[in-house]
């Protein structure tokens, strides 16, 4: 009991080792702290991998079709639902997702807790179109070369035979 | 008329309501904050049992379906009453007690009985069961302290050897004739015969105030702060008033017993001092302990109390009796 | 002036109780952990309560389990007004990693209003002193509201 007598009292005469954190800055959190997550949408190339190997499926993806035929993908990631494991981060191969060390989450409306980001998945070019002639000079110059290939194939034949 | 008055500036302001929760405050803000420093930690402020106060004056009050509804709300007032009452017998400057009678230690002994009876009875107009295990165990505090307590007062109501006007016994169970005795040959602390006396009462206050390692009727993590569990909104606020100024009075009631008759003549720096003991004995006796201590079981208290504290207190009234 | 005073001292002294909802005690410890010399939330007037009669503020973690589902309800409903809910960790708004378990019953929305939620598993300690910093405004401003 003496003991800690002495040391409430000469607790007293020293500064009290509290942080002043609601007043100034909130402190850094530590190294590798895996705080709420960054998503970077220009280097994403919607390979789906994040959403498989996410425990708590915090992940969202909606494909929207465009008019001009390409699809404007959006990613989701509800940081209430996220338990911060990093395995979306580790696993994805074009590093777009990583985790910062922002841990103040902290807000009254379901938004505050979104992280969002889309991007636009251009459709491939399309095909030229050919006019009628070139389609028959296309099925002309296949004709021929079958023909040729049979010629050749006959030419073996009778090779063979004679040998 | 001009009587009248002042009995109304005894209650209303000075010794009583006014000065009582100011002390209060005073004392309850102080002990929370040196707590506080003890532990290395920056504290509330010196306002925050006020803070709490209003707080709780602004809340709803939910009354449990099975509380006698009457008896729910006077409880907390009549304790409240009966310990500004206290305030009231108290000499505390100059001597001079608001009223005095022939046997104001008892009357004293009785009220501070009342209060804690009030909250016992209060909880269990609840119905709830962790107000009835706080209440059996407040009973037992009671019985733990009260024991001490009156051997306290028996030893000093024997030194002071005027013959009470009463029972025509040689102990005075007045204040006054305390505080005259003390005017006349110092303080009582200083006769070595009732140091262990003035020791026994220091173990007293806390338990008698409830404060944290004594708290066994208000423990807030195994019975949901037990005597208070079903307590919300005003009656609530009344009842931490109220302990607020349970700190007060102990303290002040010490002051009496063993440090009285001490004056520098101007009341004001009389006033000052006061204030400034009853805060010194306020980090003694209940801000170390609670900065050090666990709190104890039941049976510990008891078992300390009757053999550690009531030692103390019988060594004295021996001494006392035997004439040392 | 009573009335002001009481409405000033309301956002000074939030009380706080705890619910665990089937929590995996790791946002309780870091709630308590809001309460030592390193981050003294007694400074700004919080105080742990043992019983929801006294509460303010009521802080539940953990998904809400089918067994705990009933007692929450009925604990909530204990805490006078006005009074302000504090969901603390991921797992009272979704459920977290338990999401979809035949054991779990939330999210907390079902059941309450959620003024204010901290995200993380767990929270940081002053991602939680600013979520209790804020559910004390909202403390002030109800009871603002419940006077008009």
């Amino acid at each position: 009991m003496l003991p800690y007598l002495t040391k409430a009292v000469s607790n007293l005469f020293h500064k009290p080792s509290t942080e002043q954190f609601p007043t100034g800055d909130p402190p850094k959190a530590a190294e590798g702290y895996r705080g709420r997550l960054s998503y970077d949408p220009e280097k994403c190339v919607n390979c789906g991998m994040c959403i498989r190997v996410c425990a708590p499926q915090c992940m969202e993806r909606t494909i929207e079709k465009l008019e001009n035929g390409d699809q404007k993908i959006t990613f989701t990631f509800d940081m209430t639902s996220c338990t911060f494991c990093s395995m979306c981060a580790d696993f994805c191969a074009r590093h777009a997702i990583t985790l910062t060390d922002d841990y103040m989450i902290v807000g009254t409306k379901p938004e505050d807790f979104l992280v969002t980001g889309s991007f636009v998945k251009k459709a491939p070019p399309p095909k030229p179109k050919l006019t009628p002639e070139q389609i028959a000079e296309m099925k002309a110059k296949a004709e021929a070369a079958k023909k040729a290939k049979a010629e050749a194939a006959a030419k073996a034949a009778a090779a063979a035979d004679n040998g | 008329m001009n009587e009248l008055l002042l009995n109304l500036f005894y209650v209303l302001v000075f010794p009583g309501l006014l000065f009582c929760i100011l002390m209060g405050v005073l004392l309850a803000g102080l002990d929370r904050v040196w707590v506080a420093r003890m532990q290395r930690r920056v504290g509330p402020p010196l306002l925050q049992p006020w803070y709490d106060f209003l707080k709780c004056c602004g809340k709803e009050t939910i009354v449990p379906r099975h509380a006698k509804k009457a008896v729910y709300f006077a409880a907390p007032v009549i304790g409240f009453v009966a310990l500004m009452t206290i305030s009231l017998f108290l000499p505390v400057v100059k001597g001079r007690a608001a009223f005095s009678g022939t046997a104001d230690l008892v009357v004293i002994l009785y009220l501070l009985t009342l209060v804690s009876v009030c909250m016992m009875v209060g909880a269990s107009a609840t119905g709830s069961p962790f107000a009835g295990v706080g209440l059996s165990r407040e009973m037992v505090a009671m019985i733990s302290y009260e024991l001490p307590f009156v051997l306290v007062i028996l030893a000093v109501s024997r030194v002071t050897l005027s013959t009470d006007a009463v029972t025509g016994l040689p102990l005075t169970f007045s204040l006054q004739a305390i505080m005259e005795y003390q005017e006349a040959n110092g303080p009582l602390i200083t006769h070595w015969s009732l140091i262990p006396a003035a020791i026994a009462m220091l173990f007293v206050i806390p338990c008698e105030v409830g404060m944290h390692p004594f708290d066994v009727s208000e423990a807030e993590t195994e019975i949901c702060e037990g005597t208070l569990a079903e307590y919300s909104g005003p009656p609530l606020a009344v009842y931490k008033l109220t302990h607020m100024v349970k700190m007060y009075i102990m303290t002040a009631l010490f002051c009496v017993l063993f440090l009285g008759g001490l004056s520098t003549g101007i009341l004001f720096f009389d006033v000052v001092i006061f204030i400034l003991v009853c805060a010194l004995l306020t980090f003694i006796t209940m801000s170390l302990p609670h900065a050090v201590c666990a709190r104890f079981k039941t049976e510990q208290v008891f078992k300390f109390y009757w053999t550690v504290v009531a030692g103390f207190a019988a060594v004295s009234l021996i001494l006392v009796w035997l004439g040392l | 002036m009573f009335e002001k005073l009481i409405d000033n001292s309301m956002e000074k002294s939030p009380w706080i109780f705890h619910i665990n909802a089937g929590s995996c005690n790791g946002c309780d410890i870091e709630l308590v952990s809001v309460l030592t010399p390193r981050y003294d939330a007694e400074r700004l007037g919080f105080k742990l309560t043992g019983t929801p009669r006294q509460a303010d503020i009521v802080v539940v973690s953990g998904p809400i389990t089918v067994q705990t589902r009933d007692r929450l309800v009925r604990t909530l409903a204990q805490v006078p007004e006005p009074r302000v809910v504090v969901s603390l960790g991921s797992c009272p708004r979704s459920g977290n990693v338990f999401k979809g378990s035949y054991a779990i019953d939330g999210p907390l929305e079902k059941y309450t209003h959620v003024d204010v939620s901290v995200g993380g598993c767990t929270p940081k300690p002053e991602a939680i002193m600013a979520a209790l910093v804020q559910a004390a405004q909202i403390l002030a401003e109800k009871r603002k509201e419940m006077r008009k």
